[in-house]
């Protein structure tokens, strides 16, 4: 193929258009002779159009580039171009008889179709406008669209002319095009350059097409790169091997220009489709990767600083993440801080509790080493309250150690208590969660009703603080988090607890917070008076003021306790406190609680007004639930 | 048997016209530049040359002086094949010694008259 310069006279460019029609009637009166001969008439027909195409393209050549005419511009050029490419192709579709095979037509047949539709591609190659740098035109695009992306490509092909063909064309439509003349050249340039397109050729000496196809395929680092393969005409089946291993489309020899452009705009198109897909699904991975170092506590905070940059949803989604998980481990660093200073407030109250000679509880009545209700091994006496005692068994049928509280007659004489009492017990063992201790069951053995429940080794908070007057603020609110999150949990499932105080509250060795006795408080509301109050509940001091007046409670009265409790860790003493009942209910009812002074600790403000929300007189004037509540305490340092 | 040499460096025009005369019975030879041309002209007794003026190494117009100034081929009818119908190609061709002048593209019927004129005015 020759590398003429572009024409410039008006006859040069006559002269380069008619070369190529005049090659094509010149082989089509020669293969139209043949046939005659051999007396086929469908070839004859087919060979005669190619050849009445070719002089109604000589007839617009001498139309544009009429010998008179002076001079010619690259638009008249360029028009000229686009007005061929119909006889161009009618002489394609004409050919394209020949390729179901050629057979008994000589040896020279195929050789001389392929002339032919070369010479065609040479028509429309003459007037298309060269590269940019060198024309003022645009390129004649058929879809009047933007021009396909340069991008970078490789062509394999071991004729040359078809190689220079091909680069010739691509450099055209403003690619960057390299040329390999073998299956190895082409190997080894597509380790050396990340090409966006290869088109590869299958008849080769040594390293065929398909080899080199499948090497491409085989390698992670090259599979994504599209391939187009080049083959003859007639060759079906191999068309078929080729896509079958992965080849993105083929080009039948000769080249149709247009198929040529609009299969290679639609790999490249693909490609890149492809490529921004793999780029973001490697950024989705670093967000996958961030959230799995998030649960193993190894993220470092600006880790998708980069994926954060981005424009689009990937993007906002590093940014909240990024922000989320710099949050969780901020917190996640303050309750270590907090549950570690509860755990050694524990530690030494245990400490201490060695060496008290404790009150020996009521021994009550369930005999001590003996088999209850045929199931449970009574153990030991381990608390008693203003309900009854309660008893550490080993449950036989579970082989499990467990907590018996029995509840004293008084409250369950009346029937429909009883039955309400039931169930109260039966929603609170929906509760399930690591601050509740869980209830089993209620029964009832030759007259005595007693409860189970999970036995938790530990100390109540009423324990610490008699030992320790009151908790740092570290430890206070580790608690309060776990009261509130143990609330929010059972409020969930419409349990009320009723009577917070820090008696119900037990501390494993861990800090761990076990909230007792969810719904049993339910037993003790029935109509007393008020001077009945203090006997049956103990001290109303973390009774909520619409409790203690009997009116319709709600889970509020809940907080209100649990505000009683903080109040009382933290400044080591209760928010109203009397010689008598009667006068310390007087205060529930009426006074302000106080703020504690300047010489009762460092409190922080915020932690200080939580508490006090916390004990307003009017439900409506708190912290509204108890999810709130453990938010609230979350955000304390 | 007429025998012509066809001397083009273009494979395809070259392949074209000399099936295309074997086709219409004459004998054909062919050669790819001027040097070659004037080698096998001189050494051949070929009834006529196709020469094309435009080849690499030695043009048209040189291989036409040079068969000329040789005595085995001073008569041979030449036939100039230019790529341009320039005005003056035509006269510069017979210049240099070639008994007529065709434009490229070839169109055969022309191509086809104007050697048997050539190798008519010969005998």
């Amino acid at each position: 193929m020759t590398d003429a310069p572009v024409p410039q006279t008006v006859q040069e460019w006559r002269h380069e258009l008619r070369t190529p029609v005049n090659h094509i009637v010149g082989y089509a009166e020669m293969l139209l002779e043949d046939v005659t001969e051999a007396g086929l008439e469908a070839p004859a027909t087919a060979l005669r159009e190619a050849i009445a195409a070719a002089k109604d393209a000589v007839t617009l050549i001498n139309a544009t580039l009429a010998p008179e005419r002076e001079s010619v511009d690259g638009a008249d050029i360029a028009a000229l171009g686009r007005a061929l490419q119909g006889p161009r192709d009618r002489v394609a579709t004409a050919m394209q008889h020949f390729v179901a095979g050629s057979e008994g037509m000589g040896p020279t047949f195929a050789d001389d179709v392929r002339r032919i539709l070369r010479a065609a591609d040479r028509l429309i190659d003459v007037a298309s406008p060269p590269p940019a740098d060198e024309a003022h035109a645009p390129a004649p695009t058929p879809d009047d669209g933007a021009p396909a992306s340069a991008a970078r490509i490789l062509v394999v092909d071991d004729v040359e002319d078809n190689r220079e063909v091909l680069r010739r064309r691509l450099v055209r439509e403003g690619h960057a095009v390299d040329v390999a003349a073998d299956g190895r050249e082409a190997l080894d340039r597509v380790e050396a350059v990340a090409y966006d397109l290869v088109l590869l050729d299958v008849m080769m000496p040594e390293i065929d097409g398909y080899a080199v196809l499948r090497q491409l395929k085989s390698d992670a680092a090259t599979r994504d790169i599209p391939v187009i393969m080049i083959s003859a005409l007639d060759d079906v089946e191999g068309i078929g091997r080729c896509i079958e291993s992965g080849a993105e489309d083929y080009l039948p020899k000769p080249f149709d220009p247009v198929l040529l452009r609009a299969r290679i705009a639609a790999s490249l198109e693909k490609k890149r489709f492809r490529d921004q897909e793999k780029e973001y699904l490697q950024e989705v991975n670093r967000v996958i990767a961030a959230a799995t170092a998030v649960e193993t506590g190894s993220y470092d905070d600006g880790a998708l600083a980069d994926v954060a940059q981005r424009d689009d949803a990937l993007g906002r989604l590093a940014r909240v993440f990024d922000g989320m998980a710099t949050r969780v481990r901020a917190r996640e660093d303050r309750l270590r801080t907090q549950v570690h200073a509860l755990r050694r407030e524990i530690a030494e109250a245990r400490d201490t509790a060695e060496h008290l000679v404790l009150e020996p509880p009521d021994p009550g009545k369930l005999p001590v080493g003996e088999r209850f209700a045929g199931r449970y091994d009574i153990e030991d006496v381990v608390g008693a309250g203003g309900m009854g005692t309660v008893y550490r068994a080993l449950d036989i049928e579970l082989d499990e150690t467990v907590a018996i509280k029995t509840l004293l007659p008084e409250f369950v004489s009346d029937p429909g208590l009883v039955e309400r009492f039931k169930r109260e017990i039966r929603l609170a063992r929906r509760i399930s969660h690591r601050n509740v201790v869980r209830a089993h069951d209620l029964g009832e053995c030759e007259g005595v009703y007693y409860l189970t429940m999970e036995y938790v080794e530990g100390l109540t908070v009423r324990d610490l603080l008699d030992q320790r007057g009151r908790l740092e603020i570290s430890s206070t609110i580790a608690l309060g988090r776990q009261l509130a999150a143990s609330l929010a949990v059972a409020h969930e499932e419409g349990v009320i607890h009723r009577d917070i105080k820090p008696q119900n509250l037990l501390l494993d060795a861990e800090g761990v917070l076990k909230v007792m006795d969810f719904g049993v408080a339910r037993l003790a509301e029935r109509s007393v008076t008020l001077t009945e109050v203090g006997l049956i509940l103990g001290t109303p001091a973390y009774m909520s003021p619409e409790q203690i007046i009997g009116e319709e409670i709600d889970t509020r009265t809940d907080l209100y306790a649990a505000g009683v409790v903080l109040y009382e860790c933290l400044v080591g003493r209760l928010p109203f406190d009397a010689k008598s009942t009667v006068s310390l209910i007087a205060k529930v009812l009426n006074d302000e609680a106080p703020p504690p002074d300047a010489n009762e600790g460092e409190i922080p403000a915020p932690l200080t007004a939580l508490v006090l929300t916390l004990l307003a007189k009017n439900p409506a004037d708190r912290v509204q639930t108890a999810q709130e509540l453990a938010d609230q305490l979350d955000q304390m340092v | 048997m007429t025998r012509i040499l066809l001397v083009e460096d273009n494979e395809m025009n070259r392949d074209m016209l000399s099936r295309r005369l074997v086709r219409k019975g004459f004998e054909v030879d062919m050669a790819m530049d001027g040097q070659q041309g004037v080698e096998m002209a001189v050494a051949g007794g070929y009834d006529l040359v196709l020469m094309d003026m435009s080849l690499p190494e030695i043009d048209g117009w040189e291989a036409t002086r040079r068969l000329r100034a040789a005595p085995e081929t001073a008569s041979t009818p030449i036939i100039a094949l230019t790529a341009h119908a320039m005005s003056g190609d035509r006269e510069k061709a017979l210049d240099a010694g070639c008994t007529d002048y065709d434009t490229k593209p070839i169109e055969l019927p022309r191509l086809l008259a104007k050697i048997r004129a050539a190798l008519g005015e010969s005998e």
